[in-house]
């Protein structure tokens, strides 16, 4: 993969991937207005602050902004992630330019008007009261609640608490979008049907004359352990299925461990069927239709978790067996099988992920992002090749200890309360 | 059937292979035995043992499922290309070679149960599928896909292994292959590894039940307390993917919701009912689909409503909203941007390999075209009158079938 990369005057960072025979291009732009830029306390401003940025310009309302973009057939969204805000689009090759025009527009001289804050409002709310009743995003939440501190960014989920979307006012979400919508910092991807010259100059064009004055606030993070193992039931009305998760604290993306982490991660539990937990709790004892870890890539210690779906009589013994695996890993129970069929798997993806746009630029994005070099995609499979067996074990007994762990369960009542 | 197209921006190979059987071809008390079959399909063969395929595939870093719906059930895998010959062997040894073990059988049933459960937490699925239940009164569509809980825990072993003998076999199955290699080269690898097994001599047709004409609107309420928001579906009868009007429904489709679903997204928000509904405060989201398929089908148009809307509010807008594109041509400037769209999506759908194989199979296997490229040239064909058109002839009263979820308090 060829990555090409420039710099804008305003610090606006862009690294292009060229890919022959395609008629789309991949846009990513991530600005560093994730969960870990929010103000303390105000979980939910973030995505707002998003959110209201798409309903019209200073130059055109929301209607005709969304007739530009539709006109262009392009498919867009801005979300907000635990390290950047992503506006991420796809659009025809030639279209570039027009759709980086419209995204400027919106990011930069978004209205903000009282009435658009109250759809968003209105929205979130909404969006909040449905995931009330949600299984996975009530274990996503509880967990999150039971394992950061209230101060912490990753306390709740990105789309906040319902306490701050009732009480965000316009004035709360325009300061937040001077303070945080800054070019600094912030990264363009394009992959696909492009040129770097023709990116550098639609960029420039699009963002060139971006400017934004001072330093966003800083905001202390505490640091996150669990103490003791920590188990937590919640019922959920009229469900079938439990959403289960077992997680940890994990380690930034710019730890030196990550690598390390994704092959653990790999050999315990990230795939339903390549992965240890999947194949005993799924394949040979048929407890759960998924079974599947992941660990987030962020610059502090997003969760490391364990996700399974679950029928409540069969919850207590999917999560012992769920940390038997796990026990063994940290044991040295590993073959040379399990730990050479994880590194294959996590090399093999990367070719894979080579045939859409949006997947190369997803890769050229977490290597921007965390700043991990130029020379990246050349040292990213051999660093994965030279992770050891007492790495994995090492990595796991650090960051993912049995005894130590935080379980959520959330669906119908449990025929039996789940053991601490 | 063969089907190898090229693709040359990525060192890989996406095999797919479709077989003829869905959930149409199931009776009653056979539900979801075609899905319940998908599952077995990856225990084993007598050369590749259980597990041997997850670690295979896995070893050389593979996206790869498999899905069933009504009409076929598909096997896929996007491999590295230097493996493409090992993607083949397997899926040429599983035609033919499956173990489907009576242990096996047992040990999948509580996942597939796990599945169907995973599912009924949802409430759209819960409404969705009762709808489509009242949506048709003979043709096995309406039994869904996936089963009746009761009949997946009653699922008998012998009945998935005739099911499967019946059913998979080189005379009953599409494989479409899209990669880096020259699609000469790609066919013929594929020719080779299918070629010797053995056909199907019982194949015979599908359960023929025709669906007798609709003459009035159905109605269903599913109320239910695991959900807060209030939904509405509607579901109109729709025709089959051969039939002349089905660009001008896809493109309908995108008329009224864009191309693109979900509240979160900034695309397809100038669609009509994404203004008439969302962004007058009444929904959170608006979904409106055409499926290709075999038989005639359903056009389903569905919100997902804020908590204080009333369902009858947003029920009366939306058929406003529909009985308008029925009677009047829409105008230029959204006529560009819905042709627009489509050619975009298009364009998004084929630019990833696998993508495209699947675009590929939906089409042959339904027999919409004979080929990618004739079907974009049958949605760029539209005229805005097809489309008016089309609308008058689907949003009829008595082809009509709506459901309401209604959330209700927990105890």
């Amino acid at each position: 993969m060829r990555v090409e990369r420039r710099q804008l005057d305003n610090g606006l960072r862009i690294a292009v991937a060229p890919i022959a025979d395609l008629r789309s291009t991949a846009v990513v732009l991530a600005i560093e207005a994730g969960q870990w830029y929010e103000p303390a306390d105000r979980a939910g401003i973030a995505r707002m602050c998003a959110q209201t940025v798409l309903r019209g310009t200073t130059k055109r309302d929301a209607a005709k902004w969304a007739e530009a973009l539709d006109s262009l057939g392009a498919v867009a969204r801005l979300d907000v992630g635990s390290t950047a805000a992503a506006f991420s689009a796809q659009c025809l090759g030639d279209d570039l330019p027009a759709l980086l025009g419209l995204m400027s527009e919106a990011l930069r001289t978004p209205a903000l008007k009282e009435d658009d804050v109250e759809f968003v409002r209105g929205q979130t709310l909404a969006h909040i009261e449905r995931d009330e009743r949600d299984t996975r995003a009530v274990v996503d939440r509880v967990w999150r609640e039971l394992v950061y501190p209230k101060q912490h960014p990753f306390h709740a989920p990105p789309i906040g608490e319902a306490g701050v979307v009732r009480t965000a006012t316009a004035d709360e979400i325009r300061e937040y979008h001077i303070d945080a919508i800054r070019p600094s910092g912030a990264i363009l991807v394009v992959a696909g049907n492009a040129t770097t010259d023709r990116v550098a100059e639609a960029a420039s064009r699009a963002f060139g004359d971006w400017r934004s004055s001072g330093n966003p606030p800083l905001r202390e993070i505490p640091e996150v352990a669990l103490p003791a193992t920590i188990r937590r039931t919640e019922i959920v009305p009229d469900k079938t299925q439990s959403d289960v998760i077992i997680g940890w604290p994990g380690m930034p993306r710019t730890d030196p461990r990550f690598v390390a982490a994704r092959v653990t991660n790999m050999v315990y539990a990230a795939d339903t069927f390549a992965s240890r937990a999947g194949n005993v709790i799924r394949d040979q004892l048929g407890l759960a239709y998924y079974v599947f870890s992941g660990m987030g890539s962020s610059r502090g210690q997003s969760p490391w978790i364990v996700r399974m779906g679950v029928n409540p009589e069969n919850v207590q013994r999917a999560i012992e067996v769920a940390l038997d695996e796990l026990r063994k890993v940290t044991e040295g129970q590993i073959t040379d099988d399990d730990l050479s069929l994880a590194k294959d798997k996590l090399v093999g993806e990367l070719d894979v992920a080579l045939e859409s746009p949006g997947g190369v630029a997803n890769m050229v994005m977490e290597a921007e992002l965390f700043d991990l070099g130029e020379d990246h995609f050349e040292r990213y499979p051999q660093e994965l090749r030279a992770v050891t067996k007492e790495q994995v074990v090492q990595t796991a007994r650090t960051f993912l200890p049995p005894e130590r762990h935080a379980a959520v369960v959330a669906g119908p009542p449990l025929p039996v309360e789940l053991a601490a | 059937m063969i089907h190898a197209l090229e693709a040359h921006h990525a060192p890989v190979v996406s095999l797919w292979v479709w077989y003829h059987v869905g959930g149409r071809n199931e009776v009653p008390g056979t539900t979801g035995m075609s899905h319940f079959l998908e599952h077995m399909l990856f225990k084993g063969t007598p050369t590749h043992p259980k597990g041997d395929l997850d670690r295979l595939l896995a070893r050389y870093g593979a996206m790869w499922n498999a899905f069933t719906n009504e009409d076929v059930t598909c096997y896929f895998e996007t491999v590295p290309k230097a493996r493409y010959h090992t993607a083949l062997e397997l899926e040429a040894d599983r035609m033919r070679n499956a173990l489907i073990s009576l242990e096996e059988t047992e040990a999948e049933r509580t996942v597939i149960v796990s599945e169907r459960e995973g599912l009924e937490n949802d409430p759209s699925f819960l409404l969705g599928e009762e709808l489509q239940a009242v949506a048709f009164s003979r043709h096995p569509y309406g039994q869904g896909v996936i089963g009746s809980k009761d009949e997946i825990k009653l699922m008998p072993r012998d009945g998935l292994y005739a099911h499967y003998h019946r059913f998979y076999a080189p005379n009953n199955a599409y494989v479409v292959v899209v990669g880096d290699d020259d699609a000469a080269h790609l066919a013929d690898m594929a020719a080779k590894a299918f070629e010797s097994l053995e056909p199907s001599r019982d194949l015979g047709q599908p359960p023929r039940a025709p669906e007798p004409p609709q003459r009035g609107e159905r109605r269903i309420v599913v109320h239910r307390a695991g959900g807060t928001l209030p939904l509405v579906m509607m579901a109109f009868r729709a025709p089959r993917a051969t039939d002349p009007r089905a660009p001008a429904l896809a493109a309908l489709a995108v008329t009224l919701a864009g191309t693109s679903a979900g509240s979160d997204g900034a695309s397809g928000r100038s669609s009509r009912l994404h203004r008439a509904i969302v962004e007058k405060g009444l929904a959170t989201d608006v979904d409106v689909s055409f499926r290709l398929t075999k038989d005639p089908h359903l056009f389903w148009v569905d919100a997902t409503l804020r908590p204080e809307t009333a369902h009858l509010e947003v029920e009366r807008i939306m058929l406003r909203e529909l009985e308008k594109v029925a009677t009047e041509e829409i105008g230029d400037a959204e006529f560009a941007r819905v042709k627009r769209q489509l050619l975009a999506a298009t364009a998004f759908g084929t630019d990833t390999i696998t993508w495209r194989a699947y675009r590929c199979g939906e089409i042959l296997s339904t027999g919409a075209a004979t080929s990618i490229a004739e079907w974009y040239d049958k949605l760029a064909a539209v005229t805005r009158e097809q489309i008016r058109e089309a609308a008058a002839a689907t949003f009829t009263e008595s082809s009509r079938n709506v459901g309401w979820f209604i959330p209700e308090a927990a105890d």
